[in-house]
């Protein structure tokens, strides 16, 4: 029995993030697990420690703070999950709560659970958003998908991705994210796991501990090529 | 003598723009670089009515415009949808006299949302109709709130806001303020008491973001909601659907005025409910107002009907980027009684820049597909294959579902001898696609 966590499922969930939690369900089903997903919001009883994988999704700027406040009572059980090299994937703004500090657009700050030593800061004149290409070294082929975000971090000491094109943690850096073990936050949002059937598998390999059978993803990869080449097309425009 | 040169240039590039078929927001984007104030050195009719909102804008204001037309008052609009600061410069400047008063009795601007806050900083609404706050286009929006911001900075003092009660984030516009006219429907009997929609955008309060709870739910997150903290909640109504039946295709307003509906969605009553209520503050009579809308077919090419080969369909225009707008289109489809076939088209995202997100797709409830009376469901364009994984996300039969890359190919998998109705939802970028190879009306 595998347990995945979607937590904030219903506050933090702007771009049809929810996907990711079920293709990763999908995924265990298909490789013959038997999957719960337990779905818990603010006020929760959060034990991180009882799940496999844990997912939160983007939210807007005013929700973050909501969440980051609620989400500070647990900060030991997810600072222990991360350090014993279980599964999460934080994405949009959701991974930005972990790092030091929160700065939003009047310049007022909030601490962040100190999980990790980076710092962000928000703006509110314009949104940056774009469609984007990450390379990493521990895939062969590059995630594709869209950052929507009015935020910067600096201070990210282990970025897992390089922005070949769109938006990275910082404006003049090609690094995006963060990583620590098998912890990953990225500013990419919505169905990150379904526009990327092999970080889909990279992942379910770490949540399984084995290899997983990944042949019924045809639609999947093929919406991944066509995507990759429409994305490509447009860099070599540019 | 500058306002007067750069009245008559916009004119002229406008009269030109006319005859080779070019769109409306050229004149005004030069006539503003020629005098970047030009707004604020027009004379305003009285009436100033601003139209915004995620969905619905265009059609809302088209209505307004067909009723107080009708009613002898003159209008100057913006009919061809140019929203920002340019397009609603040529219309004004449009229907401005070289010396620059603006010769219609009501100005009627329909403006985008996130462009509101530099239009209105010269022309400020006597009267603004804020529509709903949906996830419309965030690739280049962001998020509601996000819209929200940008659209509280359009809002002055002394304009007299007209909003949707029924959507809590637009009706917290005016919270603690006051001059505000809500309008909204009454509990109807299409109504459901859980929400029926992939995710909630109310589930919190917009005000404290403590949990809201619903007595009903319309559609989506628009409905009777009440914060379980803060005390806010929805707003009693001045102009209210009091009942309907889409099955009939029957609405009425105020226990009195029912109107007969030519477009049978949800959508559509509030576009109607909407202009009611403009055209009842600029004084127009109740009664005249449903006789005016009632069996309205709106001008602006959203909804078409076609021939191919010996069968009958409706193109549903939606907006790609906007759940909300698919699943009206959605549940006109799946509330079709004799059977029929359904087709989707993600070829290009959209028409005005380029993304290949497809988010938006998850947002959408095409679980109201899977129901006896939809048949055959097809899926088509550059992006099947997302198409087709988010429908294996749903608990529709794979066997409904057909896939085609090209367009072509699927219009000729429809083109046979079944005799199910067909409905086809797409979006303005893909729609044209489809019509070229059918019969229009």
């Amino acid at each position: 029995m595998m347990k995945i966590l979607h937590l904030y499922y219903d506050i933090m969930n702007l771009y049809g993030d929810y996907a990711n939690v079920a293709a990763m369900k999908r995924m265990l089903e298909k490789n013959g697990e038997e999957v719960t997903v337990d779905k818990l919001t603010l006020g929760g009883d959060i034990r991180f420690d009882e799940y496999d994988f844990v997912f939160v999704g983007s939210g807007t700027e005013r929700n973050l703070r909501v969440v980051l406040e609620d989400l500070r009572r647990h900060t030991e059980g997810l600072k222990a999950y991360i350090d014993s090299g279980k599964t999460a994937l934080f994405t949009g703004n959701s991974f930005e709560m972990l790092g030091k500090a929160l700065c939003d657009s009047t310049g007022k700050t909030v601490d962040g659970l100190g999980i990790f030593d980076f710092t962000t800061a928000e703006q509110n004149k314009t949104r940056w958003t774009s469609d984007v290409i990450y390379s990493c070294d521990f895939l062969t082929q590059p995630l594709v998908g869209f950052v929507n975000k009015c935020s910067e971090i600096k201070g990210v000491s282990n970025a897992p991705f390089t922005a070949k094109m769109g938006l990275s943690n910082v404006d003049g850096d090609c690094k995006e994210g963060v990583r620590d073990k098998n912890f990953f936050g990225t500013h990419l949002t919505g169905p990150v796991l379904i526009k990327n059937p092999h970080f889909l598998a990279y992942l379910a390999e770490k949540v399984l501990g084995r290899a997983p059978e990944t042949d019924y993803l045809t639609f999947e990869r093929a919406g991944f090529d066509v995507t990759l080449c429409e994305l490509s097309k447009r860099m070599g425009n540019a | 003598m500058k306002k007067f040169l750069t009245i008559f240039i916009c004119k002229l590039l406008r009269f030109a723009g006319k005859l080779i078929g070019k769109g409306s927001s050229k004149p005004g984007q030069v006539a503003l670089k020629l005098c970047p104030d030009i707004l604020s050195r027009v004379q305003l009719p009285k009436y100033i009515i601003a139209v915004t909102g995620s969905n619905g804008k265009t059609s809302t204001v088209e209505m307004i415009a067909h009723i107080l037309t009708q009613n002898g008052y003159s209008v100057a609009w913006n009919k061809e949808g140019s929203n920002q600061i340019e397009g609603v410069t040529t219309l004004v400047l449009g229907s401005a006299t070289l010396g620059g008063k603006v010769k219609s009795d009501i100005l009627l601007i329909e403006s985008d949302e996130r462009f509101a806050r530099y239009t209105f900083r010269y022309i400020k609404p006597t009267h603004y109709v804020i529509t709903n706050l949906y996830r419309d286009q965030l690739t280049r929006n962001g998020h509601p709130e996000w819209v929200y911001d940008a659209l509280a900075d359009s809002i002055t003092d002394g304009t007299q806001l007209i909003l949707n009660a029924d959507d809590p984030l637009v009706s917290s516009f005016g919270h603690g303020r006051n001059n505000v006219v809500w309008f909204g429907a009454d509990k109807l009997s299409s109504d459901t008491e859980t929400l029926d929609s992939v995710y909630n955008d109310g589930a919190y309060c917009p005000v404290c973001k403590s949990p809201m709870t619903y007595t009903t739910h319309h559609y989506n997150h628009i409905g009777h909601y009440a914060c379980t903290k803060c005390g806010y909640k929805r707003q009693n109504t001045q102009y209210t659907i009091t009942s309907v039946d889409l099955e009939k295709g029957e609405m009425t307003i105020d226990g009195k005025h029912t109107i007969t509906l030519a477009l049978k969605s949800l959508y559509n009553i509030y576009n109607i409910l909407s202009a009611y209520t403009v055209a009842s503050i600029v004084g127009v009579d109740g009664a005249k107002i449903a006789a005016d809308m009632n069996n309205y077919v709106l001008k602006n090419g959203r909804v078409i009907t076609f021939e191919l080969g010996g069968r009958q369909g409706t193109l549903l225009t939606s907006k790609h980027e906007n759940s909300i707008s698919y699943d009206q289109s959605i549940r006109v489809a799946s509330a079709c009684k004799d059977g029929c076939d359904v087709m989707f088209i993600v070829d290009a995202v959209s028409r005005k820049y380029f993304t290949s997100d497809v988010s938006w797709l998850y947002d959408i409830d095409f679980e109201m597909l899977d129901n006896g009376s939809i048949h055959q469901i097809v899926l088509a364009g550059k992006y099947v294959n997302d198409l087709a994984v988010r429908f294996s996300y749903t608990d529709i039969p794979d066997s409904k579902i057909k896939r085609f890359e090209d367009i072509g190919e699927a219009v000729d998998f429809l083109n046979s001898d079944r005799r199910e109705y067909i409905y086809v939802i797409t979006c303005f970028s893909d729609k044209g696609k489809f019509l070229a190879k059918v019969k229009g009306e």
